[in-house]
């Protein structure tokens, strides 16, 4: 065979390395001139309010996870009425919920991903970025007038450019967009018991402590709080109350724990378990845990016994979210315990006052690079846009056709169902179900939007819960900082080390089994463990994207 | 096991030892103790399939339904999709099971003849891939070109040998006794008749527990058919079932507040062990005696 030289190597290298300068420069720079042949089926001037329909009937790839609780079905109304007002079909690649997310990284990586994937939840496209089977969705949002409309009405580009954007200042993953941060989960509190002692419900940590002495005192052989939440990953244990905590204290714990946290009086980011704010934390559930105020149990058993012992009167106090303060709480105590209240309190405050912090953005769109070859891709652009982020799309994923599956208006606050139609008890008489029976709401499709179409979802007793939390001023997020994807490598592997050591020695300073006293000697441990590098790393990047991108 | 056979195959009138008995009298004690270990688990999820939610949530239910209810059964066996979904894992089953009896006891075969030429090779080449494999995603490429996806192939074919079987069966045929081919051979029978007509009659014990080892493989098995069918009507009562265990458990955002979801989130996972156990199990009595004989045949032998 013939022997290939060194210099043609070079050459052949320095060759292809052109190619592809040039490949992205071209791509860079004139992307709309590059849609030309690429419009077929799209519309020509499509603006926001305008209902999307395609020229010509079209075919789109796309994935669709199936929720066995409401099993996919082709014929669905929705599709049949969403064809009839889009022109779209859908070839369907249905994937079961249960590994939804395996069989999409396979078909992405063996480049037969279906042009649309609903349902990412960042940062799990961060893994596709590399390989380039995913399309830098920021280069064509000019595009899809109602995403951007949204995006300026709520303000929501500083938290697109804060969670999304990589290193080369784009974004792969459409957000669900919501115009207001939901929170769901908090404490659930027997409030006959409260009644009972003569006390008020809770709304500082503080207070909750007063009040878990008071129901300790009339009742001595309880745990008043034994938490749950605790064999889910990310934290120590009680994993929503500490989430929860770290909100009100300005840190990271629990289920929101990650290894850096903006600190705005410092402007620079910070290691959450080695700041004040933590040892404040600790130093609570410490006090709680040591007055025999909650359950040390909290930190480490199955959920099914927190429910047992809540549901039996062994406690009064646990974590929640609305499902299960009805699922089990409520059914547990009722079946149990006549008499017995049980009740959703508004979060807890801390010394960062009445702010809560939540993210407005939820899973999104991925669009595969393949569609971008499609004559119809421009077509495609505008459909997923008039779909996922107008509100007649998203009015239709979510509650169907009006004067068909409901009456009223989500935005006037009046929307009802159908009275033969029924969704999560909203409707109980209702025969048919909107998301078995029509395919509405069903999870793919149906998600975002402003918070009054939220609240259309909601009972009463849930709204009253949103409201108050609405009250609450949204804390703005970190500011964006992308790692390359070597500086991720290295970050991830310290912060898994540093996570480890903090959720452990967390567990001892609560339970008593090490003192606080001891907190400096931990602090230089997590230096041991590089938590300095791990800051640094996230600093550098802050300023480097800073620098770049403004 | 040799030992208790020939023990119990001594002739009549000699009284066993008191060692004996006593051997025997622990045996029994402790062979009943594991056979009551294994089974209580087994009783407890038979116990929780048929148990109403509220008795499962608060741990009372032990060896026997509290509450008696059959609402998961019903919620699953109502379910068209199950019976397709059964029916195509029925057949899976049984067309993998046969095409990867025939290739398997083929190659095994060929392998156990020491006069075969490259032999060395072929072996090395099964044993290879019990070590390496293309991996996950190349695995898919190469299953997507050539054109197998949501076909009954893609499940069949990459899985058509399991290479442990293959030596297990190569060794069972190597420890035959060459006398009886050779003895074929003069009586005229060529290379395949002996096979069909010698060998693989005096292979019984070791096919019945091949085609055991590939059914029941190839009935739990769910990740091929996950990863390759792309349509639910395809897929097999596994992928079903492993849905709604992940859907019930997660409470996702279905209508999961009435009672009914409730009591399937309850015990779904029960009565998922039992309907795809089920079936399976009731096999073994029939292979067993294969086992038994199998044993037999190597002990007399000798």
């Amino acid at each position: 065979m013939h022997q290939l030289t060194r210099r043609q190597l070079l050459a052949a290298a320095g060759g292809a390395a052109t190619l592809v300068l040039v490949g992205c420069g071209s791509g860079d720079e004139n992307g709309d001139q590059n849609l030309d042949g690429k419009r077929v089926g799209a519309m020509d001037d499509y603006g926001v309010g305008d209902q999307f329909k395609a020229a010509e009937a079209l075919t789109f790839s796309i994935a669709i996870l199936d929720n066995p609780g409401y099993p996919y079905k082709a014929d669905w109304p929705f599709f049949q009425e969403l064809s009839k007002r889009t022109n779209i079909k859908f070839d369907a690649t249905v994937i079961p919920l249960s590994d939804y997310n395996q069989k999409r990284s396979v078909m992405v990586a063996a480049g037969n991903a279906p042009w649309i994937i609903p349902k990412t939840y960042h940062p799990s496209e961060e893994e596709y970025i590399a390989g380039g089977a995913v399309l830098p969705v920021s280069d064509y949002v000019h595009l899809m007038p109602h995403f951007q409309d949204k995006v300026k009405k709520w303000n929501l580009q500083p938290d697109i450019d804060a969670a999304l954007k990589q290193a080369d200042g784009k974004y792969y993953l459409l957000p669900g967009l919501h115009e207001d941060a939901w929170l769901d989960y908090s404490l659930a509190m027997r409030t006959d018991i409260l009644a009972q002692l003569n006390l008020q419900v809770p709304t500082t940590w503080d207070e909750l402590t007063t009040v878990l002495r008071a129901m300790k005192q009339a009742h001595p052989d309880v745990y008043p709080l034994s938490d749950r939440w605790s064999t889910t990953p990310e934290g120590p244990g009680a994993n929503n109350l500490l989430a929860h905590m770290s909100d009100a204290y300005d840190t990271r714990a629990g289920w929101d724990w990650r290894a850096y946290h903006w600190d705005p009086g410092a402007s620079k980011f910070v290691f959450p378990g080695a700041m004040d704010n933590y040892r404040q934390i600790l130093q609570y559930l410490n006090t709680l845990v040591s007055e025999k105020l909650m359950d040390p149990e909290s930190f480490t058993q199955q959920d099914d016994l927190a429910k047992q012992k809540f549901g039996t009167g062994k406690s009064f106090v646990i974590s929640t979210n609305a499902q299960e303060l009805i699922n089990s709480y409520r059914k547990d105590l009722t079946a149990r315990l006549p008499g017995a209240k049980v009740e959703k309190i508004t979060r807890l405050m801390g010394p960062m006052g009445a702010t809560k912090r939540q993210t407005r953005l939820e899973s999104g769109v991925m669009i595969s690079k393949k569609a971008l070859d499609s004559k119809n891709f421009v077509a495609m652009m505008q459909f997923v846009d008039w779909l996922w982020y107008s509100d007649e799309g998203q009015t239709l994923a979510k509650w169907g056709i009006k004067d068909q599956t409901f009456t009223g208006s989500a935005e006037e606050g009046t929307l009802k169902l159908a009275s033969d139609v029924d969704w999560a008890g909203l409707n109980p008489s209702g025969s048919k179900k909107l998301n078995v029976d029509y395919g509405y709401l069903n999870g793919v499709f149906a998600y975002g939007g402003s918070t009054k179409f939220l609240n259309s979802q909601f009972t009463e007793e849930e709204k009253k819960f949103q409201e108050a939390m609405a009250q609450r001023k949204l804390r703005p997020e970190d500011p964006a900082h992308p790692l390359t994807p070597e500086e991720r490598e290295q970050t991830t592997l310290w912060a898994t080390a540093l996570k480890d050591h903090v959720n452990q020695q967390s567990l001892r300073f609560i339970l008593g089994q090490r003192p606080l006293s001891d907190w400096n000697a931990y602090v230089s441990e997590l230096k041991g463990k590089n938590m300095d590098q791990l800051i640094e790393v996230h600093n550098k990047a802050y300023e480097r994207f800073k620098k770049e991108h403004g | 096991m040799v030992s208790v056979v020939a023990k119990t195959s001594r002739p009549r009138g000699i009284r066993p030892t008191r060692g004996y008995r006593v051997f025997q009298a622990v045996n029994g004690v402790v062979l009943t103790v594991i056979v009551v270990v294994t089974l209580i688990p087994f009783a407890n999820i038979i116990a929780r399939s048929f148990s109403a939610e509220g008795p499962i949530r608060a741990g009372e239910v032990s060896l026997w339904p509290k509450g008696f209810n059959l609402t998961t059964y019903g919620r699953v066996m109502t379910d068209s999709l199950f019976w397709t979904n059964y029916r195509n894992t029925v057949v899976y089953t049984v067309v993998a099971t046969a095409i990867a009896m025939v290739m398997t006891t083929c190659y095994a075969y060929v392998l156990s003849k020491k006069h075969l030429k490259g032999r060395g090779v072929l072996v090395g080449i099964a044993v290879f891939t019990m070590f390496f494999n293309g991996g996950l995603i190349p695995n898919y490429v190469l299953v997507n070109s050539l054109g197998m996806r949501n076909t009954i192939w893609a499940i069949v074919v990459p899985n058509a040998i399991n290479v442990f079987n293959l030596l297990v069966m190569k060794a069972f045929f190597e420890s035959l006794p060459t006398e009886l081919e050779e003895a074929a051979a003069v009586d005229g029978m060529n290379t395949y008749r002996t096979f069909l007509w010698i060998v693989l009659p005096l292979s019984k014990a070791v096919l019945a527990t091949m085609v055991l080892f590939y059914a029941v493989s190839f009935w739990n098995s769910w990740f091929s058919a996950f990863l390759y069918m792309d349509r639910q009507d395809l897929f097999p009562v596994t992928v079903y079932l492993r849905n709604m265990i992940v859907g019930a458990t997660t409470g996702s955002d279905n209508s999961s507040s009435s009672d009914f979801a409730l009591q399937v989130g309850a015990n779904i996972r029960a009565v998922t062990v039992v309907l795809t156990a089920l079936p399976i199990m009731l096999i073994y009595p029939f292979i067993q005696r294969y086992f038994v004989s199998g044993v037999m045949l190597g002990s007399v032998k000798g």
